[in-house]
């Protein structure tokens, strides 16, 4: 369904953000991007999103080379924006009409949905994700947690096929943390492509993702299931994702490899 | 969770194919014209971030630099012959080479400026209706001179010598001094250029409005680049013009509360790090032998031109 080939792009043709990336996703898998900060998690998901084009190397969807011309047909332009809804990390970002309402009702008038129908998906969705009560504030006088809420519903009533989302708890407290799981997890189950970006580990083994983990020098460093790639620890430590740690109980030093989450565990248990 | 889903949610999307659209998305000149220019600003922004290269001028001490650009700024508006405006052009050119600037960004940008803020402003005074003097190229002929208010306008109008000489003075004095500007600019890191204004006494006040409108504009351009991002990502069909309108006039006032809600936070933070109305910076280093040299020389070659 999504297939990368030897991605490159570069900020201001002076910063390098992906090298090389190749990478393929399957209808209705779970796909974690997994990297320190700045390794070009997002950069890769805005790709996927075609909201930039790779400076070198070609992006498909279903088959379809996907790049500024491609996206200008309008045929195209309607297939892949109806199926690929993204997520951006700052909510702040994504929220531009002046309530609530607008932002759930943007997408499916875009989609041409009659109006009676973009409305019952925008209340079910609100009651979903409770926040009916919201519905006639501006995004800007929301808290960190209700605005991502309204990014993510404001892309549910696309229904797409494909959701990159790009770290989606974060901002959220742990209960929301948890519904938010669920959600993704039952939205997986109904059939969506779930493409998330993300260095909480304790997520990627929660949903049981596939995952790419990209390293600081911006490549494709390994592939593989959650727990592959949760139990390498040597790549994990090369990438950045966890770290060594030596800290005291009492008058006992431990030294263990520390990840809030998964990791840790000290060598004399 | 699966029966708490919308039931929308659970709908499959139509089997995969697609029809070949008519014709081609066009971009809203408005929502492009957005686009580029907040691409434009931080682009400008990194470069001037990332000015550190190895070049001539990148060496020098920007306490030099801003002397520089104020002592050669005066002397190419007090120049009145072309000839030496060309000289001065020429040694801007030379110091930009030195500095390994890429010299067609450069040119095209202090060009189109140059164009905009010199030529255009200053081309209605090379007809004689404002400037007097020998008639080289006739434009209209009236039947006789028409006398308005304080104004007269003589019968035959057109383009005088004088006034095309002064029209080319003027545009010649905008882009040396816009060169000037971008080669300071160029290859000088911003907190350079502020230490540099702080060490030569400029009053805080005006380095405190320059430092909020530089981080302003920066945030402002993001925010305008991040939206059109968002629209772009929900965008399934071309928008009218009429649409496009709408939609640019209504986020307008949205982009600035927005901007001015980040800004506000922007400006928290500096408090809430000890920032008062006085702007401390660390010292700069002792002048090294090489920029007493370079400020020597430059100095010299200041009142070389002024003088010729």
């Amino acid at each position: 369904m999504i297939r990368l080939e030897k991605v490159s792009y570069t900020y201001f043709d002076k910063i390098p953000a992906l090298s090389d990336v190749s990478l393929k996703m399957n209808k209705g898998e779970k796909v974690a991007i997994i990297g320190a900060n700045g390794s070009g998690k997002s950069t890769l998901l805005q790709i996927i999103g075609g909201l930039r084009y790779p400076v070198s190397g070609k992006f498909f969807f279903e088959g379809i080379d996907v790049s500024e011309k491609s996206l200008r047909n309008k045929g195209f332009l309607r297939f892949f924006r109806e199926r690929v809804g993204y997520v951006f990390q700052d909510p702040d970002v994504q929220l531009f009409c002046p309530t609530v309402l607008d932002e759930l009702l943007y997408g499916p008038l875009q989609l041409e949905i009659s109006k009676e129908e973009a409305l019952d998906r925008a209340f079910e969705i609100m009651k979903m994700l409770g926040i009916e009560n919201l519905k006639d504030r501006p995004s800007y006088m929301l808290s960190g947690g209700e605005k991502k809420k309204v990014a993510i519903g404001s892309v549910l009533t696309m229904n797409p096929e494909v959701l990159l989302l790009d770290e989606p708890t974060n901002g959220f407290d742990p209960k929301t943390q948890c519904f938010l799981v669920e959600l993704m997890l039952a939205l997986n189950e109904a059939g969506k492509t779930l493409v998330i970006a993300t260095h909480d580990l304790s997520l990627v083994d929660e949903l049981q993702a596939t995952v790419g983990v990209l390293s600081e020098e911006h490549r494709l460093e390994k592939t593989g299931n959650a727990a592959d790639i949760l139990g390498d620890e040597e790549l994990l430590l090369r990438v950045n994702l966890i770290h060594e740690h030596i800290h005291r109980h009492g008058n006992m030093a431990h030294r263990h490899i520390h990840s809030h989450y998964l990791f840790h565990r000290h060598e004399s248990e | 969770m699966e029966n708490k889903l919308p039931s929308f949610l659970l709908d499959q999307p139509s089997p995969v194919s697609f029809k070949q659209g008519k014709g081609r998305i066009k971009m809203g000149f408005l929502e492009e014209g957005i686009h580029h220019l907040a691409q434009l600003i931080k682009k400008g922004y990194v470069q001037w971030e990332l000015s550190s290269g190895s070049g001539l001028f990148q060496k020098i001490d920007a306490r030099v630099k801003v002397l520089f650009l104020l002592f050669f700024v005066i002397i190419v508006n007090l120049k009145r012959d072309l000839l030496s405006e060309l000289y001065i052009g020429g040694f801007i050119f030379s110091l930009a080479l030195l500095s390994r600037i890429r010299i067609v960004t450069f040119y095209s940008r202090v060009l189109f400026l140059g164009f905009f803020l010199g030529f255009l402003i200053a081309f209605p005074s090379a007809f004689n209706v404002i400037t007097n003097g020998e008639m080289v190229g006739p434009v209209i002929r009236f039947s006789k001179p028409i006398n308005f208010w304080i104004y007269h306008i003589p019968a035959e109008v057109g383009i005088t010598r004088e006034g095309i000489y002064g029209v080319i003075r003027l545009t010649l004095r905008v882009i040396n001094s816009l060169s000037l500007s971008f080669l300071v600019l160029y290859t000088t890191p911003f907190s350079e250029i502020l230490r540099a204004l702080k060490v030569l006494k400029v009053p805080d006040t005006f380095i405190i409005i320059i430092t909020l409108c530089f981080k302003y504009i920066f945030i402002f351009s993001k925010t305008a680049e991040d939206m059109h991002l968002s629209k772009k990502s929900r965008m399934v069909r071309e928008a009218t013009h009429a649409e496009a309108r709408e939609w640019i006039a209504g986020r307008v006032a949205f982009i600035f509360m927005k901007t001015r809600l980040r800004y506000e936070e922007v400006f928290k933070a500096m408090i809430g790090r000890g920032f008062s109305d006085t702007i401390k910076l660390y010292g700069f280093p002792k002048m090294r032998t090489g920029d007493c040299y370079a400020g020597t020389f430059l100095l010299f070659t200041g009142v070389f031109f002024l003088f010729i």
